[in-house]
């Protein structure tokens, strides 16, 4: 792969390895240090660029391993993660009340999404906000196609069952 | 757009069965203010807002990375016999496996003949005698029958070198 393919072909997902990245790290720094070094890992195994369906799904791959590796080292905890979930930056609107509001249903999403286990969360992830296909989702999580019908299934049943009870209860 | 139309959609959604085109035809129908949006409807619209926040997080600068990957030299394909060498030994290892269970079966069944070409029929030896003989009996008298076919045939075969000899 010469440096032109991989400036035009590699380097233009960039942004799409960070979001994903940030989602599983919640931190900026850590998700652009992941972000540069799975770009730079694509381009020392640009051998294997030819094997490949999708070298987006490629990229994509080893951005979840690295962060899941990063996870692992700094032993991030799950209550971290579920106290950083009411940090999501307030959005700027005329109603002060409103925004509020809007803002609180927001983080009960947030926690509601984070607080799946990582598997699912990360396919509800790749496929309601990222907008990758099942046959994607499975490159990159090296799964089987079947796995990823089944887990976003049983991941969007338990989402719903947790807004049922927040729109019912208010918990 | 009609509920109803939505409601589909949505079931379609939960059901894991709906395609991109139609979450995106979720998200867009969420995204707007609707007055008198209803109850069941309700529970979603928070879901959606979220996917939709969620997919415009701001991005920052990143770092120049052409200066790097081109300070890394560009590897050279390399296509090695050896680079394979765990696909040969596996194949050896299942070539190996498949005649050793060969051999193995093998062993077995003339084990099992060997076990039963040894063993005896019958306890009692006179029970015995008196099965062999009868036996004897069939083949000698079949065998009879036999030597008066081939008896006829004879008696044709002296008359044909009679007359080839007259």
């Amino acid at each position: 792969m010469s440096l032109a393919i991989f400036l035009s072909q590699v380097v233009p997902v960039r942004q799409k390895l960070y979001r994903f990245a940030y989602r599983l790290l919640e931190n900026e720094e850590d998700a652009m240090d992941i972000t540069q070094d799975a770009l730079m890992k694509v381009w020392q195994q640009q051998e294997r660029m030819t094997d490949l369906q999708s070298v987006e799904a490629w990229c994509m791959r080893i951005v979840r391993n690295l962060a899941l590796d990063k996870l692992k080292a700094r032993k991030y905890r799950r209550s971290e993660e579920l106290d950083k979930a009411g940090d999501m930056p307030a959005q700027h609107q005329p109603n002060p009340h409103a925004a509020a509001e809007q803002q609180d249903v927001m983080n009960r999403v947030h926690r509601i999404i984070a607080a799946l286990p990582e598997k699912y969360r990360t396919i509800i992830q790749l496929r309601d906000i990222d907008g990758y296909s099942y046959q994607e989702i499975a490159e990159i999580l090296s799964v089987e196609l079947s796995e990823v019908k089944i887990n976003l299934h049983r991941a969007r049943k338990t989402v719903r069952e947790q807004l049922q009870k927040l729109q019912v209860y208010g918990v | 757009m009609e509920f109803n139309k939505v409601r589909e959609l949505l079931d379609r959604y939960w059901d894991g069965t709906s395609t991109l085109e139609e979450e995106e035809v979720l998200r867009s129908f969420f995204s707007r203010e609707i007055a008198n949006l209803p109850a069941d409807l309700k529970e979603a619209q928070p879901l959606f807002r979220y996917f939709a926040e969620e997919s415009d997080i701001p991005m920052p600068v990143f770092p120049d990375i052409e200066m790097p990957v081109a300070r890394t030299p560009e590897r050279p394909v390399r296509q090695m016999i050896w680079q394979h060498w765990m696909k040969y030994a596996a194949m050896l290892l299942v070539a190996v496996g498949i005649g050793y269970a060969a051999r193995q079966v093998e062993s077995k069944q003339d084990r099992i003949m060997a076990s039963l070409s040894e063993q005896d029929t019958f306890d009692d030896p006179e029970k015995a005698f008196a099965v062999t003989q009868k036996a004897l009996q069939l083949l000698s008298r079949n065998l009879n029958k036999g030597t008066a076919q081939m008896q006829k045939l004879a008696y044709f075969n002296d008359a044909t070198e009679k007359i080839k000899a007259n």
